[in-house]
């Protein structure tokens, strides 16, 4: 039985029990014994919520659990010598890795995923043994699970009475879910953040953490021979944060003018009319994917600046920090402009008026009153914005270059952060060389350079609020 | 002949006469004059017909029940409804004989001699000298920092603020009480050497300690500025000022010397207000 039509039983079965529930709540209330203590709807939902949530929460640890359950059921049945690979050996003095290799080849000819290698007899008679012990535990799931609504229903259904307190207990599930909710949020975050720290302490053992954030040199590749000239490989981050750094800066160089000038335009000069048409325009600027953005700095700009460089006789690369950049600069706009727009139209106009009543033209007004009071909020929005141009990846991957060369000329190539961890994960990684394990150690820094970021900027943004509010 | 003339004004004048020469028993000179004022915003008829003449050195009170025009009219007085895009003002403002909306006219200049304090104190965000040199800066009034801080200081002492901030000139102009900055911002008005002081609402966020402060700092400063006020008490109506017009619905329903419009209101709408009938 299929997952999906279990589910929607379950909620065909819920909806009814709100109902029923619903109705013994007025016909009890019709009776005229006394007045319900809450609306008959929280005694329809009360009988919903006993019905569904026992059930479900059954069916999603059922769902965890029974792959692994099924697999070891069906790796029992197996024969005790099994082949794979053209070699036979007994079933149990399997390597790991081989075992894993079986295991998954029988379950993906089950469910009619390529398998590797050629299908074996010994596969198909696997596969139907796990179609077999998955079409039955879905059958006991199924059962189970309407046993558990019946008895919500049954339970919740004959409690409903005046007196019982439903909305209050409904009010309690109610918060329970949310608090489920947020905790997941919590539990994911702290996931991530661990086994980022895991994988940078494995690092670490490799490579001293010392040589990493003080070196000067970044060259990460690792040996494919043992003897291999240059087969340690230099795992000093400096260069690379460098790039990271000369990068942001360029973008910040465009996007923080040229944002700020638009904020102040739209909010300060521009009629109702242009508002209205501008601000979409650049929410579109905002929508385009970074990908696009790398292209265009990879393709069009890059050149362009090389050709640039080379007719006024400058020598540019052709992955320049410039390209990548400027259109990271371009990126962040419309971030900085929409933020910078709502933090000037929340200095009161009070002050404006208070200003213009003396007799301030209007860029005086802007100048010495709205900025001054609207500064702490704009420093906000600038250090979000450096801390997105530090976490962005797509641009720099495309446009920038994969040379760790710790420079501050803008037209070299450099390399950053983001692309580092993206070569260095992609392809085929092996998971425990320092090469691979590099990235976690530099996704580690980042994660804690934006965090510190985003912390200092949310304090003084809000700060900034509040002074208002 | 003479007996005719003397009863003529004892019993109401007729309407008409009043539209023609309002201010005729005047003692003092018409300082603003304004002729047939009509505002609209956007479709909106805020102000119809407001023809009023504002006495120098005197204390003109605006009255009459909220959204009836008060400080739109207010905000006629020194363009400040330039400012807002769908407004619009026709007919003829004048200071000193001189239409104010004339093409020839800079409003920086105008604004300077026509300065405004709002209903809620509204200081900048910069210290309490910073707040008062203001105007000063911008109109480069001053040559150096000697006479700006003679001035920052004149003003602070106008305002009857100087003695409970000299202390502390570097302190944030927010950091003051309610009243306070209150009193700054009439300082900071009054710094720039205005002629004419508008005020909108000025104590209506002010305890009655701070506003009989700032009251009296309007009884002083009426014997060097032309203050126009707006306030919803009649009681400070009637404490403050020397003459009084009535706003009802964007109508200029009724003008003249304040004690007369308390005690003998011509109109039954006045006296409806100021009774307590309605507003
Ligand atoms: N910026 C504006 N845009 C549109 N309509 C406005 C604007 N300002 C005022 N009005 C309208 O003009 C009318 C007069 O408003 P105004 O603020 O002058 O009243 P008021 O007498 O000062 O009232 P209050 O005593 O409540 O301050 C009101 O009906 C108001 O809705
Ligand atoms: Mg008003």
């Amino acid at each position: 039985m299929n997952y999906g039509a279990i589910l929607a039983a379950l909620l065909v079965l819920t909806v009814l029990g709100f109902y029923l529930g619903r109705g013994r709540a007025r016909a009890a209330a019709g009776r005229g014994q006394s007045r319900l203590h809450s609306l008959p709807g929280y005694y329809g939902a009360h009988v919903a919520i006993w019905m569904a949530l026992p059930a479900f929460t059954l069916f999603v640890f059922w769902i965890s659990f029974q792959g692994a359950i099924v697999e070891g059921i069906v790796w029992n049945g197996l024969p005790d010598r099994v082949t794979v690979l053209g070699e036979t050996k007994p079933r149990d003095a399997l390597p790991a890795e081989q075992k894993q290799l079986l295991i998954n080849n029988i379950r993906n000819y089950a469910t009619g995923d390529v398998v590797s290698g050629d299908v074996t007899a010994l596969m198909k008679q696997g596969a139907a043994q796990y179609l077999r012990l998955e079409a039955l535990s879905s059958w006991i799931l199924a059962a189970a699970m309407a046993i558990l609504a019946a008895v919500g229903l049954l339970l919740t259904y004959r409690s409903i009475a005046p007196t019982m307190r439903a909305r209050v207990r409904v009010e309690r599930v109610a918060l329970l879910l949310l608090m489920v909710a947020s905790t997941i949020a919590i539990l994911t975050t702290v996931g991530i953040v661990l086994s980022l720290l895991f994988e940078a302490l494995a690092f670490f053992t490799k490579v001293s953490p010392v040589d990493f954030l003080f070196g000067l040199e970044w060259s990460p590749q690792t040996a494919i021979r043992e003897d291999q000239v240059g087969a340690s490989g230099a795992f000093g981050a400096i260069p690379v944060f460098a790039g990271t750094m000369l990068i942001t800066v360029i973008a910040m160089v465009v996007a923080v003018p040229v944002g700020l000038f638009a904020a102040i335009y739209l909010s300060e000069y521009a009629s109702r009319r242009v508002r209205a048409a501008v601000k979409p325009v650049l929410e579109v600027l905002a929508g385009i994917p970074t990908v696009v953005y790398g292209f265009f700095a990879a393709l069009t700009v890059a050149p362009m600046i090389r050709d640039a460089g080379a007719a006024v006789g400058l020598s540019v690369a052709s992955e320049s920090a410039l390209a990548a950049g400027l259109i990271m600069g371009i990126m962040i706009i419309p971030f900085v402009s929409s933020l910078s727009d709502d933090i000037i139209n929340a200095v009161p106009q009070a002050l404006r008026d208070g200003s213009y009543g003396l007799g301030a033209t209007r860029s005086e007004t802007i100048r010495q009153v709205v900025l001054p009071a609207a500064l702490p909020g704009i420093v906000g929005a600038v250090l979000l914005a450096v801390s997105r141009a530090i976490g962005e990846t797509m641009i720099v991957v495309m446009a920038a270059g994969l040379s760790a060369k710790l420079t501050v000329n803008p037209f070299d190539a450099v390399t950053t952060v983001t692309v580092q961890i993206v070569t260095n994960l992609t392809g085929d990684p092996e998971f425990d060389s320092p090469k691979t394990l590099s990235a976690f150690a530099l996704g580690l820094a980042l994660f804690l350079v934006t965090l510190c970021l985003n912390v200092i900027a949310l304090k003084v943004v809000q700060k900034y609020r509040e002074k208002y509010d | 002949m003479n007996e005719k003339s003397v009863e003529h004004v004892v019993t109401a004048p007729p309407p008409e006469a009043a539209e023609a020469d309002p201010a005729g028993a005047d003692r003092n000179p018409v300082k603003m004059r304004t002729r047939g004022v009509n505002v609209h915003y956007a479709e909106k008829h805020a102000l119809r017909d407001v023809s009023l003449d504002i006495g120098e050195r005197e204390v003109t009170a605006l009255i009459g029940p909220s959204g009836c025009g008060k400080s739109t009219f207010l905000r006629c007085l020194n363009r400040m409804n330039d400012t807002i895009d769908i407004c619009r003002v026709t007919g003829r403002l004048e200071l000193d004989g001189q239409d104010i909306y004339a093409d020839s006219v800079d409003v920086v200049q105008l604004r300077a001699s026509i300065g405004m304090v709002f209903q809620k104190p509204n200081p900048f965000p910069k210290s309490i000298f910073d707040n008062v040199a203001y105007g000063p800066r911008v109109h480069g009034l001053v040559a150096d920092r000697a006479d700006l801080e003679q001035l920052v200081e004149q003003s602070l002492r106008k305002a009857g603020l100087f003695d409970e901030v000299k202390d502390r000139f570097g302190d944030p102009g927010t950091s003051l009480s309610g009243g306070q900055q209150q009193r700054l911002c009439i300082a900071r008005a009054i710094a720039v050497g205005p002629e004419v002081i508008l005020m909108d609402e000025p104590c209506s966020s002010l305890d009655p300690i701070a506003t009989a402060r700032i009251e009296e700092l309007i009884d002083e400063l009426r014997q060097n500025y032309t203050i126009v006020i707006v306030t919803h008490s009649m009681q400070q109506a009637a404490r403050v000022s020397q003459k009084t017009a009535f706003f009802h619905l964007g109508d200029l329903i009724e003008q003249g010397e304040t004690p007369q419009i308390f005690t003998n209101p011509r109109d039954e709408k006045t006296q409806g207000y100021i009774t307590g009938r309605f507003g």
